[in-house]
This record gives C-alpha cells, structure tokens and sequence, in this order.
C-alpha cells in the first residue's frame, strides 16, 4: 500500500512537471516574456485605473449613440429572424432521426450548419462588408449566418432527442411528410424551440454590439471610432453600456425562458 | 383548488384572453420585422454602392480559389492560435477556482458580500465581448499572444466559474457532513469532500469552454493579438481575396480538429 502510494506520487510528479515544462515551451515558442506575463494583472489594473476610470456617461446618454443601441437592437431581431427561419430548414433536414434524405440532405445540412458555425461572427461581418458595403445589412448578414450556426446546432441536436415512436404511428397511418412535422415533431419540441429561440435572441444581441467595430453599424461603430481616437473614457462609457445592456437581455431571457417552461410544466 | 367551479364562460374568457395576448405578442413581433427591415434594407443600404446582382457576383467571384503561397507561412500561425485557446483556458480555469469558491452558495467564506462580489464578477467577464477584452488588454501588454491568452482567458472565467460554483451547490452533502464529522479542515471538504463529486462535470466544462475559446482565438488576431485572425487581417487589407479563403479554411480545418477532439475526450471522460 505505502508502495504504491509512493510510486504513484513518483508518477504524478513526473507527470506535473512534465506538464510545466510543457507550458514553458508553449510560452518560449509564443514569444511570452515571463515579466510581462506576471505583470499583465497590474498593467491591467493601471490601465483600468488610468485611462478608462473616469467614465464619460453622458456620452452613452448622447441621441446619436442611444439610436445606435437602436439600430443593433433591429439588426440582432432581422438578423435572429431570417437565421432561425434557414436554420429550421437546416436542422430538420440534419437531424439524422427525420431528415427526408439521408444520402444528401443530411450531409449538406449537417455541413452548411457546421460551417456557418465555425467561422465568427467577427469574421462573417468583414466579409460580408467586403460585398455588400458598410452597413447594417452586412451586419445583418452576418448575425443570420451566426444564427443558422448556434440555432441549427442546438435545434438539431432537440429535433435528434424526439420520440420516434409517436412519429412512426402517425407516419404508418399515411400521414406525409408535413403531417409528420405538424403532429409529430412540433408538439414535442415546441417549447425547445421557444427556450432555444430566446436564448438565442440573447447570444445574437451579444454580438450584435460588437459587429459594427468591423463595419457593420450599430454600437460597434462608435467603439471602433472612439477606440481609434484614444477616447478612453468614452470607450469605457461605450463598454459600460455594453455590459449593462447584456445583462439586461440576460436577464430577459432567461425570465422569459423560466417562464415558458414553467407554463408548459 | 378553483378548478372544481370552474365555469364555462370563465374559461372561454380565459382562454380568450390568452388568444388576445398571442395576437398581440405576434403582431408586435410582426411589426418590430417591418420596421426592421425598413430601416435597415430600405434607410440604411446604399443599394447604388451594391449594384446589380452582377456586381455581388463579381465580388464573390474574387474570393473562389485558393492561394498556395501564403500556406507554409499559415501554419505558424494556426499552431499559435491552437496554443492560445489552450492556455487561454487553463488560465481560466485557474482564475476561475477562486471565484467559483466565493461564488457557490454553500462554501463562500463571507455569506451575501463575497456571494454577490464573486457574482459581479461572472456577469461581467460574460458579457464583455471577446474582442472588447482584447483592445483591452492590447492596450495593457502591447501586441502579441499575450493578450490573446488574456482575453480568452478573462472571457472564459464567467462560465467555468458559473458551472463549477453551480455544481458545487449541488453537490451532496453527506460526505462532507462525514469529513467535518470526522475533523476534517475546509480545506480536506474541499479536497475530499466536494471535488472528487464536481470532477466530471467540471472537465466536460472545459472541454467545452476550450472548443468555444479555439473558436475566439482565431479572431484576437483582428484587434492585434496574434494567430490566424492576424493573418486573416493582413490578407484582407492585402485585398488578396484568394488568401482569405485559405486563411478561413485553415480556421475551419482547425476547429473541426477541435472538434473533434473535444468530442472524442468528452466521450473517454464521461
């Protein structure tokens, strides 16, 4: 017993240290300075200190910035909206459970889903202002294809959980296909696809804040403008409201989402 | 319970107001759309700028094709990017510990004031954007990995320290009850009692937080941290269109990478 203790703790030594040299290597080929890394906190803290500390809040209380908060607000809706429109058609068709063709529709939608996903949001924007110009339907653009990935992630993976038993009766009665979804599918994940439609609202309103920094307008905009100008206290005014926004869409939806599951309980 | 004198009309009535409130939930819905779509389709879009269908076609035309050239001078890049999510998270997990410790219910040290201060904390590193944290810290250790470690790392610590310090409260009683019993410190609670019970779930966490964070680390890059969201940003103010297609495959090759490893480790753990 005291042996194997000891040769375990031997191991998990060996082990640990390996570990830290690991890191140590990682840091070496990255091209971290160790001093700079251990006084990043207190860089950090003098910059908060310094230059963002005395908050410019009139600023965030100016018209042109508060119809900015606007113009995101319309672009995360329109954007959610067509997103979560496409990204039904994609998880219906990439569940593998329901999807109506195996062979093609499943790997297409599986695809379009997996990549819309794994580009960022950030990125979706720049390209799509490369094409259609600055704006808010760049932006727009971007949050739907953001929407598809994050909606069509999570809905599929509830259209997949179904109960295939109710929906084998109802298709071996003769239903077809649109009859299956109606009375087979729908009932089951209505309130999934309520909970994940405004959950998503929330995540697509986080990055609808932060998009216009890459072009698309909104918020993001008048960041990237006072970031640019070295205005620490109106960006620090910008990030404050920012916060308090998406706290409060935070606690919207998950109000709102406790109050659906609460009504179908 | 009323519902033994329930009457008809009262729950025609009832139901009728239900009826009233989703018609009015859905045309608001409606409207918000239209509105939407006025300001930012019809006020907003500079349709002269976007030209005909042609014009987006020639646009998009310039972005099919791959640039073989820049790929050797990719992987660097790729493999700091991947470096970067990892030790992103590890640094947020370390960070995390703490406020996890003051933020569960059960355990923190200073009843409602370090509760809600551990709570403060979560909400904001959750609802600062990843690219926000990074002009930050940009600005606080110049350019580089490093802040990219940074950010991921202070973006990740609102969500590890949430599950982690949820778990905790949830975590069962007896066997911490046994070792206080038995005269066991806080520190042997800690140690004994609750984190062999949160383990699992505590690693699917980061597994999970450590795909998303592959995902943010791709676009540091963008605001002056390092890896493939800086040579996205080079080949694009390159207008070498070309050159951004291969950069985001690399991205896409890197996540689904992640992906699936994370799947795979999930899988092996739990």
């Amino acid at each position: 017993m005291d042996q194997i203790y000891k040769r375990n703790n031997a191991k998990n030594f060996i082990l640990l240290s390996l570990f830290f040299f690991i890191i140590y290597l990682c840091f070496l080929y990255l091209g971290i300075d160790f001093q700079r890394f251990f006084s990043a906190l207190g860089n950090f803290g003098k910059l908060i200190a310094n230059r963002y500390y005395p908050v410019d809040i009139p600023y965030a209380l100016e018209p042109g910035y508060l119809s900015s908060i606007l113009d995101s607000i319309q672009m995360g809706y329109l954007g959610l909206i067509i997103g979560v429109i496409i990204a039904s058609i994609l998880a219906y068709l990439a569940a593998a459970n329901l999807t109506p063709s195996k062979r093609i529709g499943y790997p297409v939608g599986k695809f379009l889903i997996i990549f819309a996903r794994s580009i960022h949001e950030t990125i979706w924007t720049i390209l799509f202002v490369t094409i259609v110009g600055f704006g808010m339907l760049a932006g727009t653009m971007a949050l739907t294809m953001y929407c598809i990935g994050f909606f069509g992630k999570l809905f599929s993976e509830e259209l997949e959980n179904v109960d295939m038993k109710l929906v084998d009766t109802i298709r071996s009665n003769g239903a077809n296909e649109f009859q299956v979804f109606a009375y087979g599918v729908w009932p089951q994940v209505k309130t999934a696809f309520t909970g994940i439609l405004i959950y998503t609202w929330d995540v697509c309103f986080r990055a609808s804040t932060i998009i216009g920094f890459f072009g698309a307008g909104g918020m993001g905009w008048y960041l990237k403008r006072n970031v640019l100008q070295l205005e620490y206290a109106r960006t620090s005014a910008i990030i404050l409201s920012i916060i308090v926004l998406v706290i409060f869409s935070e606690a919207l939806s998950a109000y709102m989402r406790d109050k659906i599951y609460k009504e179908t309980q | 319970m009323s519902g033994y004198n329930l009457r008809v009309e009262d729950y025609t009535k009832q139901n009728f107001s239900k009826i009233l409130k989703k018609i009015i939930f859905y045309t608001v819905a409606i409207l918000v759309i239209f509105l939407s779509v006025y300001f930012i389709i019809i006020l907003d879009t500079d349709w002269h700028r976007i030209g005909s269908g042609e014009g987006i076609l020639k646009q998009l035309s310039y972005f099919v094709g791959l640039d073989f050239k820049i790929m050797p001078y990719l992987i660097k890049p790729a493999f700091e990017t991947f470096l970067m999510a990892c030790l992103g998270t590890m640094l947020g997990l370390i960070m995390s510990l703490p406020v996890a410790w003051l933020g569960a219910k059960n355990v923190t040290p200073l009843g409602l004031a370090s509760f809600s201060f551990a709570r403060m904390l979560m909400t904001i590193s959750r609802s600062v954007h990843e690219i926000i944290w990074a002009l930050i810290f940009v600005g606080a250790v110049g350019l580089g990995a490093l802040p990219g470690i940074l950010a991921l790392a202070f973006r990740s610590v609102g969500f590890i320290s949430k599950i982690i310090s949820e778990s905790i409260e949830g975590a069962d009683k007896k066997p911490i009850e046994a070792i206080r019993a038995a005269g066991g410190s806080g520190f042997d609670v800690m140690y004994y009692g609750i984190i062999p019970q949160i383990l699992p779930t505590v690693i699917g966490t980061i597994i999970f937080e450590w795909d998303i964070n592959i995902r943010r680390s791709a676009v540091m890059g963008l605001v002056g941290a390092g890896g493939l969201g800086l040579a996205f940003f080079r080949q694009m103010h390159m207008s070498n269109y070309p050159g951004v297609t291969t950069v985001i495959l690399f991205i896409v090759g890197l996540i689904l990478i992640g992906e699936v490893l994370s799947h795979y480790l999930r899988k092996r753990i739990i």
